[in-house]
């Protein structure tokens, strides 16, 4: 929440010029990266990693400092923070998997599970602070029961807050998100270091096993830069909060998805030039 | 907006501020050349002094930006400044003499795509939403470049990347006459690298924390423009000093240890004048003494 106020933009639905104009600058992307001589399938799973983050980011319930004070259900900081830290843990993961057995599906799995794992002990540490240290019980001041469980909330929601806590179904987008978004981290990871893995040892010359942990450090870097842009469109969407699958700002899903869609395609273009031979 | 907050309003235009963050920025990284004219490495420092006007144009960037309520917080600003800024850093950095330039631009292309998104895919409408993510991700690109360029004295790819050399001695095959012989090559050698060593991702979140927290930790009605600045020179001297350390690794003893001298001058002399600025800005000020050890029994 930023303390000099003024209106939060938003709205439900898509700009259509918008929409065209991000497609048609993602479909050229994609046409750029084939006229350079790469193939664009990598391009295809940077895209799909992107869209999952973005994705991803809206089931994670973020509380921002309203939550702090428990004024607002959710987990008490920013989307950016959140992201971050689901993100890492699953490309950490991920890539420790794909390391170990080379094998595509288990570390795409791995990033996955290693995103959800640190969700899931964010989201219990969190309302075990909120239930046993705040004394305040979990209750969504967005919906009146909660979707999973059943559980009412009015009768535990405190006045002039909009709940606090985090309900169940919170938990559940919590593990949910974490899973989605570590593993689009962690197919956007994957997809760069093949790249580095087939092209780098060509263009500097260099052999292929002196060339790995080169590969391995700008895939993670570039796979980190990836994930805090699509995580922050993704939170601009949300605009800061949001409390899970059942909050109505989740509609607005569509957006996000076509908007960290078209960002991945277009900074995964760019991150494909460093293979392309300058000359310099 | 409060008459309070219109009050904070005066000082360097915006406009102004940015000329001066860019030119001294690219200067400050082209100066680090002046390590392959001579052939000493003393000159790297000017890499930080560039990045650190990147983040004092940046700070004001983000005043701009996240005035209009955003509702993400301060900091989300800082994180995909320096997402997209290091996307535009490393590419740019394949272009030899012209790095420094290619990456402003590239930033600037990958600045605009995404604020484009966000201000008319997902709907923020936010009239300097493109502009500031423009400039955002210049900032990113050029503290991370300019920070990059202190630490191994170079703002190329291949110095960035290569670590060192090392000799390889194989038998050679079939040495005529029996005698002992050798095929000496020499290998490039990429774990040591600033990037291969992933010590760029410390770079990375450096720079990302020195440009989120001066507007964070000034913002309210009593926000004034030098005082914000001067903590982002502060932060910006403070993460020079710790890329300093780090450049230990890359570096010769001499051009290091000039580094983290300059950065510690800076960081105190800044320090100072912030807290200077601070007081001028407090109702009061109460000076807190350290807690005292209390003697006897007690």
């Amino acid at each position: 929440m930023s303390a000099l106020g003024g209106a939060a933009a938003g709205g439900e639905g898509i700009n259509p010029t918008g929409a065209v104009v991000g497609i048609v600058i993602l479909l050229v992307s994609i046409a750029a990266t084939y006229a350079l001589g790469f193939s664009i399938v990598p391009l295809i799973g940077i895209i799909i990693g992107g869209a999952l983050i973005g994705f991803g980011v809206h089931f994670v319930p973020v509380g921002g400092a309203p939550a702090a004070m428990g004024q607002a259900p959710g987990i008490a900081t920013g989307v950016a923070m959140l992201a971050a830290g689901a993100g890492l843990a699953g490309l950490f993961g991920g890539a420790w998997a794909y390391e170990a057995t080379g094998d595509f599906a288990v570390a795409v799995a791995g990033g996955a599970v290693g995103g959800g794992l640190m969700m899931a002990i964010t989201c219990l540490m969190v309302n075990a602070t909120y239930v046993f240290a705040m004394g305040i019980p979990a209750a969504s001041g967005k919906v009146e029961k909660d979707p999973i469980t059943g559980d009412t909330f009015p009768e535990y929601k405190s006045q002039g807050t909009e709940g606090h806590g985090l309900p169940f179904v919170s938990f559940v987008g919590g593990v949910i998100g974490g899973f989605i978004a570590g593993l689009g981290g962690t197919l956007i990871y994957i997809e760069l270091l093949d790249v580095y893995h087939a092209n780098l040892p060509v263009i500097m010359q260099a052999d292929a096993a002196a060339i790995e942990p080169l590969a391995i450090s700008l895939a993670g870097i570039f796979a980190i830069g990836f994930f805090l842009v699509n995580a922050v469109l993704a939170a601009y969407n949300i605009t800061g909060t949001i409390e899970g699958p059942h909050d109505p700002k989740f509609k607005r899903v569509p957006r996000a998805v076509i908007g960290c869609a078209v960002a991945s395609a277009f900074c995964g273009f760019i991150s494909m030039l460093i293979v392309m031979n300058i000359g310099m | 907006m409060t008459v309070k907050m219109e009050a904070s309003e005066g000082g360097m235009p915006h406009n102004t501020l940015m000329i001066y963050g860019i030119i001294v920025a690219l200067v400050g990284t082209y100066l680090t050349y002046l390590n392959v004219v001579t052939g000493i490495a003393v000159f790297s420092f000017f890499g930080g002094i560039g990045a650190i006007a990147a983040l004092w144009w940046g700070s004001d960037t983000i005043k701009h930006l996240c005035s209009y309520g955003l509702g993400t917080g301060v900091p989300s600003a800082g994180m995909i400044a320096f997402g997209a800024g290091a996307i535009a850093m490393i590419a740019g950095t394949k272009f030899g003499i012209f790095s420094p330039i290619v990456t402003l631009i590239l930033a600037a292309i990958i600045g605009a795509v995404i604020g484009y998104i966000a201000n008319n895919i997902i709907n923020m409408n936010i009239p300097v939403m493109i502009m500031s993510l423009v400039e955002l991700a210049i900032v990113g690109a050029m503290t991370m470049l300019g920070f990059a360029s202190m630490c191994t004295g170079t703002f190329m790819f291949n110095g960035l990347v290569i670590g060192g050399m090392t000799l390889s001695m194989e038998p050679a095959a079939a040495a005529a006459g029996g005698a002992q012989t050798f095929m000496v090559t020499v290998l490039p050698e990429f774990a040591g690298s600033l990037i291969g060593g992933a010590a760029l991702a410390v770079i990375f979140f450096l720079g990302a924390i020195a440009l989120q927290h001066p507007f964070n930790a000034c913002l309210g009605p009593n926000e004034s423009q030098d005082r914000t600045l001067m903590l982002a020179i502060e932060v910006g001297f403070l993460s020079m000093f710790v890329v300093a350390v780090m450049s230990y690794a890359f570096l010769d003893m001499m051009s290091a240890t000039v580094g983290i001298i300059i950065s510690l001058i800076g960081w105190i002399y800044t320090y100072k004048q912030y807290i200077a600025l601070s007081k001028r800005d407090a109702y009061d000020w109460l000076d807190s003494k350290p807690i005292r050890e209390v003697g006897g029994d007690q």
